[in-house]
């Protein structure tokens, strides 16, 4: 099997994102958060390159700017201030989360296979499977982990799963558009992060799973 | 100037100057009188669209037509109504939380709402409902409770999370223009409709089951519901009148837009998709009623009763008129938020949400209690009010559409939610009272839910009738 740069570029994006379901330790999640974002503003301004759509370059760097420096730095910040560096568990052990991660990354391809859409370049399969793995992962942080930490991560992940999806499949949005959809997530993530403090202060754990005063 | 653009100064004036002026008793009044300006403002402007005038938008990515300016002079009514209320009740009493925070979050949040019903762009209405999620968060946390820290994380992820599918469903309706060669695509709703045969019906389906799973989550579509009943009980009755009256709306006018898209690709004819969010609001109105029997908490009563008349509105959408969606919006709009705000007043005059400390308030406090008595009629359809109009429109164009299912679940859940309903009422109504209840004083704290009743029994006199016949 031979992979293109560009195809290689779409490849590491998922891979980056798919080690982060490997550990529990917030740290390194957001290392390798910010690493995979990288990855991926790159890849945008790879198909700003091969298309030669100059506005993508100005949104891979607002997109560097935002969620590989911002956002990451943001999260390391409420990190250090409430004291957490382990995820103090998840529903799922991490073998079998990253393994499920895997198989996910496979079912992405299989799935990427039957979408019909706009490619890139001669073929956006790879892209479009690294963009469904990526949703994968997000929703599977979300779903198992505990720390409501990670479950901002997961939901960074899952944002930028749709980002790569729009990259790949579609001929690009407006740039208005993607620009008001990054303004949202930060603002989402600024709140979000406020709100730990909160939880923090108000239960003295971000352990989401004792989130259950309020029932039925 | 742009009708957009006329339509958020209002409100942004208001929510700076309740950021900058340090008097909470000129703040609260100043906004009112605000408020009430801004609904003149928006008569003004978007009265002429119903005699068929087109106004002046900033690009073709905003459009308002007659649904869209119905609904955004209902925001602004019951954003009006609501804020109104909230400054009497903040006069009357210390409250726990900074009042002014209130009044500015609730008037950017109006913002965001308005500019939901002027998108003819899908992404650029994604952006702007989001906002408005973004926006209410804070109202939610008002009361800074660790309850109220819970419900809105909950809120906050939960909703996020929902309309993260949203925005996917959204790329997936772009792709679908695009799959021909050659084929730009667009992003604007009146595009899409046009050129819909044309779109890639797999991907279109696609997108439109991320699309209502995203904007279903918002709306409270069971079994994606499960922030909302916490959200309703924790959030300030006022902001909870809002919340009900007015976004849900949103989150519902967002899945109206698709389900047009998807509707003009079968070239009219009620598909799977139709299908799906009829299905869906039958079962959300069931399931909602079903959780009616057993509730212990005034407002998560009521928000489980939003969640039964979403399903309704979904049905409605789902056979594919706009106009019974709007008919039954209005008329839940308007009694639900005198419910809302009458809640209010019976928690302020019982100090408790819990069902089973209330009692007994025929006999301390009778115009609350017939207030509340009349209002629950006003909610649950019962005839002469507005809502029996539009809940009986919605049956009977069920059935005409051969759903006998759908229209069998719908008589199931309103029945049972009208019994079990009516059952709580009564408790709360009828008994001894506790010592420790409080008097309010009765015309300023009943003002607005009277208005609010008198309009929803006048909008079940007016039904049928010409000014209904505008709106259509």
């Amino acid at each position: 099997m031979e992979l293109s740069p560009f195809q290689l570029l779409e490849v590491m994006v998922a891979v980056a994102a798919l080690l982060m379901l490997g550990t529990t330790n917030v740290r390194t999640n957001l290392t390798m958060f910010a690493a995979h974002t990288t990855f991926l503003a790159i890849t945008a301004a790879a198909v700003g390159h091969i298309r030669h759509e100059h506005t993508l370059y100005a949104i891979a760097i607002m997109f560097f700017l935002i969620k590989a420096v911002g956002a990451p730095y943001f999260l390391r910040l409420i990190m250090k201030t409430i004291e957490v560096k382990l995820d103090i568990g998840a529903y799922i052990p991490t073998p079998i989360a990253l393994h499920t991660g895997i198989i996910l990354m496979g079912v992405s391809y299989l799935l990427a296979r039957e979408l019909p859409g706009a490619y890139v370049s001669a073929d956006a399969t790879y892209g479009a499977a690294a963009s469904l793995s990526l949703i994968f992962v997000g929703v599977l942080m979300m779903v198992t982990r505990r720390l409501a930490l990670s479950q901002i991560v997961g939901f960074l992940v899952l944002e930028n799963g749709i980002f790569m999806f729009t990259l790949v499949k579609t001929h690009g949005m407006p740039m208005a558009v993607e620009m008001g959809i990054l303004l949202d997530v930060l603002v989402v993530v600024m709140i979000a992060g406020l709100l730990l403090f909160r939880i923090k202060k108000s239960f003295e754990h971000i352990d989401v799973t004792k989130l259950t005063e309020l029932r039925d | 100037m742009n009708v957009l653009l006329e339509l958020s100064v209002i409100p942004l004036i208001a929510a700076l100057f309740s950021a900058a002026v340090r008097s909470r008793i000129v703040v609260r009044r100043t906004v009112a009188v605000l408020m009430w300006a801004q609904t003149a403002l928006a008569l003004y402007l978007l009265l002429p669209v119903f005699n068929g005038a087109r106004l002046a938008m900033p690009s073709a990515d905003f459009l308002i037509d007659k649904t869209a300016a119905s609904f955004i002079i209902l925001t602004v009514i019951v954003v009006s109504a609501s804020v109104t209320h909230a400054s009497v009740l903040y006069g009357q009493e210390r409250q726990t939380h900074d009042s002014r925070m209130f009044f500015a979050f609730t008037s950017i949040f109006m913002v965001a709402m308005i500019a939901v019903f002027t998108c003819n762009n899908l992404a650029v209405m994604w952006i702007c409902i989001e906002a408005s999620t973004l926006f209410s968060a804070p109202l939610v946390y008002l009361e800074r409770t660790k309850t109220a820290v819970e419900a809105t994380w909950k809120y906050l992820i939960i909703c996020s999370v929902g309309i993260a599918f949203a925005l996917l469903g959204t790329v997936m309706i772009f792709a679908a223009g695009q799959s021909t060669a050659n084929s730009e695509g667009s992003l604007q709703i009146s595009q899409l409709v046009l050129n819909a045969p044309k779109l890639d019906s797999s991907l279109l389906r696609l997108g439109f089951v991320f699309c209502f799973i995203g904007y279903g989550t918002k709306a409270g579509v069971f079994p994606l519901h499960n922030w909302l009943p916490d959200a309703y009980s924790e959030a300030p009755s006022p902001a909870c009148a809002i919340f009900s009256g007015a976004l849900i709306n949103c989150a519902l006018f967002g899945i109206f837009r698709i389900s047009q898209i998807v509707l003009a690709s079968k070239n009219g004819h009620i598909g799977f998709e139709m299908m799906a969010i009829v299905v869906a609001g039958a079962i959300s109105a069931l399931a909602a009623s079903l959780f009616l029997i057993n509730q212990h908490n005034l407002k998560r009563m009521w928000a489980y009763s939003s969640i039964e008349n979403v399903g309704i509105m979904l049905v409605a959408i789902g056979i594919g008129s706009g106009s019974l969606f709007l008919l039954q919006a209005i008329n839940h709009s308007v009694a639900k938020v005198a419910m809302f705000l009458q809640s209010g007043n019976v928690i302020r005059v019982t100090g408790s949400k819990r069902l089973s400390n209330l009692h007994g308030l025929i006999s301390f406090a009778p115009e609350q209690a017939l207030l509340l008595a009349l209002t629950t009629c006003a909610v649950m359809g019962v005839p002469p009010f507005g809502t029996f109009c539009s809940e009986l429109s919605v049956l009977v164009s069920s059935a005409d559409a051969r759903l006998w299912v759908v229209a069998g679940m719908l008589i199931v859940s309103l029945t049972v939610s009208f019994i079990a309903v009516c059952l709580h009422v009564g408790r709360i109504v009828c008994g001894t009272p506790r010592p420790d209840y409080r008097r309010l004083p009765a015309f300023t704290s009943c003002a607005m839910p009277l208005l609010l009743l008198a309009s929803s029994l006048a909008l079940g006199f007016l039904f049928n009738s010409h000014v209904w016949n505008l709106l259509k």
